[in-house]
């Protein structure tokens, strides 16, 4: 067997020394180690590597391939609290899936007294709430039964970070197009009905591409493979960009903005723009490093041009 | 805020100064620093702006020796001002093409917060003009600024006095505070004057169901200010001890 000693990487104390470690073991199973003896530090906020600088080692890494002699040394990182990709999910999208009714529903001290439970006398209004309240819960049930997620956790901090994000411009948005003195589209009935096409077409796309995704890995692995449209027309999205969900979570955000007309949407829908923009970008720039065939037309979420 | 902020992007710069902004990635210190042809841009921008500050300053002795009173000296240097506060736009950008190893974020709240001081407040709201907090952050910036810029310089051509580096890590104590007030002084005083034109407000209905008032995004400002200024004035703190006695700990060896 080989032996493990972990250091912590700022201040290379020994944390711990684990004799007649199998060579075959993995990360994750040292990591598991580790926790007997240092149970604060659960798995999930272990981060272990080679060099104190250097990248984390994979949870599926064999002790046996690393470039280490009979000990080996390997330096710790707490990477603070943890928490589940699942749970931040969950609690990000049921909040805006709330908050919007109780918008919609003009619950009290919301707008003035003599609104409260009233119902807006606009079809948009009504078209409105569905279209966001259907949004999600396609979120939602996708969180609990299409997505794969290849991490675990993510920090703690996140979901304070993300919640009042999703939270704060639900709230804002539903403020303004449940207000009494909301006013509907200029275009009228015409506008509303480009719009939820707009919208119902990019809400299919993103789901199509989430199964196709989920598709090209099977359950439990973290399997990365190169995706390609399927003989579902929305997936053909494949063959311009490298994550066309983002793509469609985009249109179906500015066609919401054109149904409702709504500033802060549009705002919206700029800010979530930008930030999948960076992850498509982030995406395209991991595929082109791993994949020496992939495909060169592709962008990241813009065909031809972002 | 804004003075607290500007002086506490200690933005580093080709000769290394200290560094307060949170853009210090640790364990990755490229001292490679701007090329010669930045360097030289850089030299000339901070000599610059050294001397508009400068420019500034003595337009504001000049005014108050001739009209005999501190008041309303707001519209002596008014033009300069509003040129070089504005211009320290271009600092955004060093730090987005990469010859400011600043963080982009982090400079563009500390600019944008002088900026909107002056024109979004200041100059907006005619009244605030002849008060005295006006002069008080005035005073505040422009000794800041001198004593910055002259610093970024003398860093660039690796020449920083020891006067210059102690003057900005330790003025700012009391500069600091006094900046502050006199912009939240400013806020304050212009927030009747806001009510009552409902500047830069917009109220239901509209086409593009869309509000905004004024009056309670300058109270938010206001507001910010107390979790914000603390965290910065403590922060150039440590990071006063640390540049202060590092410079001890080299002269003990010379």
């Amino acid at each position: 067997g080989k032996h493990v000693e972990i250091l912590d990487a700022k201040t290379r104390e020994k944390l711990c020394f684990l004799d007649k470690v199998e060579p075959h073991a993995t990360i994750a199973e040292i990591k598991n180690l580790f926790t007997k003896t240092h149970p604060q530090w659960y798995p999930a906020r272990q981060s272990l590597r080679l060099d104190p600088k250097g990248k984390s080692l994979k949870d599926e890494d064999v002790l046996q391939k690393l470039p280490v002699g009979t000990t080996a040394t390997l330096y710790f990182r707490d990477l603070g609290a943890q928490i589940s990709w699942v749970t931040v999910f969950l609690t990000e999208y049921a909040g805006p899936l709330f908050i919007y009714l109780l918008f919609y529903f003009r619950v009290p001290f919301i707008y003035g007294h003599k609104y409260d439970f009233t119902s807006s006398r606009h079809t948009v209004v009504h078209l409105a709430c569905i279209c966001h309240s259907f949004h999600y819960v396609k979120r939602l049930l996708e969180t609990l039964f299409v997505h794969r997620f290849s991490h675990g956790t993510m920090p703690l901090r996140n979901i304070f970070k993300n919640c009042t994000y999703y939270w704060g411009f639900a709230a804002w948005m539903a403020y303004y197009i449940n207000h009494p003195l909301y006013t509907p589209p200029t275009y009228g009935a015409q506008q509303v009905k480009l719009a939820l096409a707009i919208f119902v077409i990019c809400q299919l796309g993103n789901f199509s591409i989430h199964m196709a995704l989920r598709d090209l890995r099977p359950a439990g692995s973290k399997t990365r493979k190169i995706p390609y449209p399927t003989k579902n027309p929305f997936t053909w999205l494949f063959l311009l960009v490298s994550c066309p969900n983002y793509t469609y979570e985009v249109g179906s955000w500015i066609g919401f903005a054109i149904m409702t007309q709504c500033l802060p949407v549009a705002l919206f829908s700029l800010v979530g723009f930008t930030q999948m923009t960076i992850w498509a970008k982030g995406k395209h720039r991991s595929y082109l490093k791993e994949f020496r065939d992939y495909p060169p037309l592709r962008m990241p979420i813009i065909p031809f041009l972002l | 805020m804004a003075a607290a902020a500007a002086t506490a992007a200690a933005k580093g710069n080709g000769g290394g100064g200290g560094r307060a902004g949170a853009g210090d990635a640790s364990g990755t210190r490229k001292k490679k620093g701007p090329g010669p042809l930045a360097t030289a841009y850089l030299v000339i921008y901070n000599v610059v702006m050294t001397a508009g500050w400068l420019v500034i300053a003595v337009g504001l002795v000049r005014a108050y020796l001739a009209k005999g009173s501190y008041h309303s000296l707001y519209y002596s240097i008014e033009k300069p001002l509003k040129f070089f506060q504005t211009g320290a736009l271009l600092e955004v950008l060093h730090c987005a093409i990469g010859i400011v190893p600043s963080s982009v974020v982090l400079t563009s709240f500390q600019v944008m917060s002088r900026v909107f001081l002056i024109w979004a407040v200041t100059h907006s709201v005619k009244e605030v003009q002849t008060e005295d907090s006006v002069l008080l952050f005035v005073i505040a910036w422009t000794i800041t600024e001198i004593i910055r810029y002259s610093f970024y310089t003398f860093s660039l051509l690796n020449h920083l006095p020891y006067l210059i580096k102690w003057a900005r890590y330790t003025l700012f104590i009391v500069l600091y505070p006094m900046g502050v007030s006199g912009e939240l002084l400013t806020i304050y005083a212009a927030l009747p004057f806001v009510r009552q034109a409902g500047l830069y407000s917009i109220s239901l209905p509209n086409k593009y169901n869309f509000s905004f008032d004024y009056y309670a995004f300058l109270i938010l400002i206001m507001i910010s200010y107390i979790p914000l200024f603390p965290q910065l004035y403590f922060h150039m703190i440590h990071q006063r001890r640390k540049v202060l006695s590092h410079t001890e700990e080299h002269k003990k060896f010379e």
